[in-house]
Parts: structure tokens; sequence; C-alpha cells
């Protein structure tokens, strides 16, 4: 199981079928980093796997998401935004569900979180496997980050 | 005469996103109307009458599974047709979701052509 390709996949296949746009995957990096003037959509992962899906977006590249999943120009940072960038994650996730659990539904899902400030940091337990993939588009980069805690840790 | 159909997902992006597919795959003319939750597609199932309903899965207050549950219940609506849109396609799910009487299951993410293939046969 190859996470890392799985959301580069994933992360392609959403952007190409949903949004008409190309992402181009960056090396990927530690989590730890501070978001400034962002907005994050978060999924949290139970069950057999415990984890969380996070998509950490500037606020100038989710309103070119946003504006790609609506197909109109988006402005500012409003509910539309914010429902975009939770969707963004939760179809993310889903794919890496699908990955994890070999088709069936042992993890579940929860419905997206979404926060958004000047300044803030996310950070994982200490047992997590934790990567963050960089994905650059036409606005910028934005970014997928990943913690991953299986039940035998 | 134009077809009617439900969308039920809590977000509104995604709402916005499968209108936009309908028109894409053909149904240019279909009219939509849209539900956050089960408990409110039942709400309006109460005093609309649709084509087809569109349907999340994972939605907060009453979710997909439930939805499907209730919706068996009611003779006035039971036998509209139910294809799910979701995340959560995984085998299982899908499974169950055919045996709540889905008609289908699409996964996110979609193409205006996958939506058409799947809801070709239900019109």
């Amino acid at each position: 199981m190859d996470l890392h390709a799985n959301i580069i996949n994933n992360t392609r296949e959403v952007f190409s079928s949903m949004l008409g746009m190309e992402v181009d995957p960056q090396e990927a990096i530690e989590a730890g980093m501070t978001h400034t003037n962002s907005i994050s959509g978060i999924i949290g992962l139970a069950g057999s796997i415990k984890g969380m899906l996070a998509v950490h977006a500037p606020e100038k590249v989710a309103l070119a998401i946003t504006g790609g999943f609506l197909g109109m120009e988006v402005a500012e940072i409003n509910e539309d935004v914010q429902d975009a960038i939770g969707e963004l994650a939760n179809m993310l996730a889903g794919g890496v569900k699908l990955t994890l659990t070999d088709n069936s539904s042992e993890i579940k899902l929860s419905v997206p979180s979404v926060i958004y400030g000047d300044t803030y940091n996310v950070s994982a337990p200490s047992k997590a496997v934790t990567f963050i993939i960089p994905f650059a588009i036409e606005a910028g980069l934005f970014y997928v980050e990943f913690h991953l805690v299986t039940t035998d840790s | 005469m134009p077809k009617k159909i439900l969308i039920v997902d809590d977000s509104s992006t995604m709402r916005k996103i499968v209108t936009r597919s309908l028109r894409q795959a053909g149904w240019e003319d279909c009219e939509i109307i849209e539900a956050g939750d089960g408990q409110e597609a039942l709400n309006l199932l109460a005093t609309t009458t649709v084509d087809l309903i569109l349907s999340d899965i994972n939605m907060p207050n009453m979710d997909g599974m439930e939805f499907l549950r209730q919706k068996a219940t009611l003779p006035a609506i039971k036998d509209i047709p139910v294809v799910m849109i979701t995340t959560e396609a995984v085998a299982d799910t899908v499974e169950k979701v055919k045996e709540l009487g889905a008609k289908g299951s699409i996964k996110k993410p979609f193409t205006p052509d996958q939506i058409k293939e799947t809801l070709g046969p239900l019109f």
C-alpha cells in the first residue's frame, strides 16, 4: 500500500474530473507546518484504522478551488469556500478509505470540519505516521496532510 | 415533460456540482430541488413528488442509510428510485444500500458521463 501514491492519484482524479484542473504534486514534507491566512478542511477516520486527512489552502488558492468546483468566480472566503474545502477533504478521505480497507466499510469517516484563520498549526499524535504532500495549481500551492494511527500502535 | 430530481447532500458545493453534471449529461431542463440531509428530504417528499432522488450517504442529522430505511416504510414515496452519490462507495456499502432499496451508487469524484451511464436506464 503506497499512501503517497494513493493520495496523489486521488487528488489528480478529483481535480481533473470535478474541477477541470491539473495538479502538480511536489515532494512530500514533514507535518508541523504553520498555515497563514489559510483555510483547512479536516476529516477524521475511526474504526480499525484511526487518523485524519486535511486539506490546507491559502486564501487565494481556496478561492480558485471553490471557483473551479462551482464554475464561477469567488472573491472572498465565505460559506461556499468552507463547504468546498470540506467536500474536497471528504472526497480525498474517501479515496484513502478505499485503499486502506480493501473495499469494506470498517473505517468510518467523520463529516468535514473546517477551520480558517491568520496563523494556526495542526498537530498529530506522537505515534502517527504523518506526511504532507504539496500540490501546485495555477493559483499557488495547497497541501494534503495525512495522519495514520493503527490500533496496534 | 421535464424530470424532477431531488438532490440530498449536506454539501451545497456538491449539490451544485451534481446539478451541473445532470445538465451536462443531457438533462438540461430537469427541475432540481435540494435537501441538506435525509430528514429534510423526507419533509420535502411529504408535499412534493419527484421522479428520482440522488442522495449522499454520510450526512449529519439523518444519513443516507436511515433515509432509505424510512423512505421504504412510506407507501407514497417508497417506489421513487434512489441513487446514492458518495465517497463511501466501498463494496459492502454499495451492497448495503442496494439491500435498502437504492437502484445504484455513483462514487465521488464522478464525471457527467458516469452520471449519464447510471441514471440513463432509470429515465
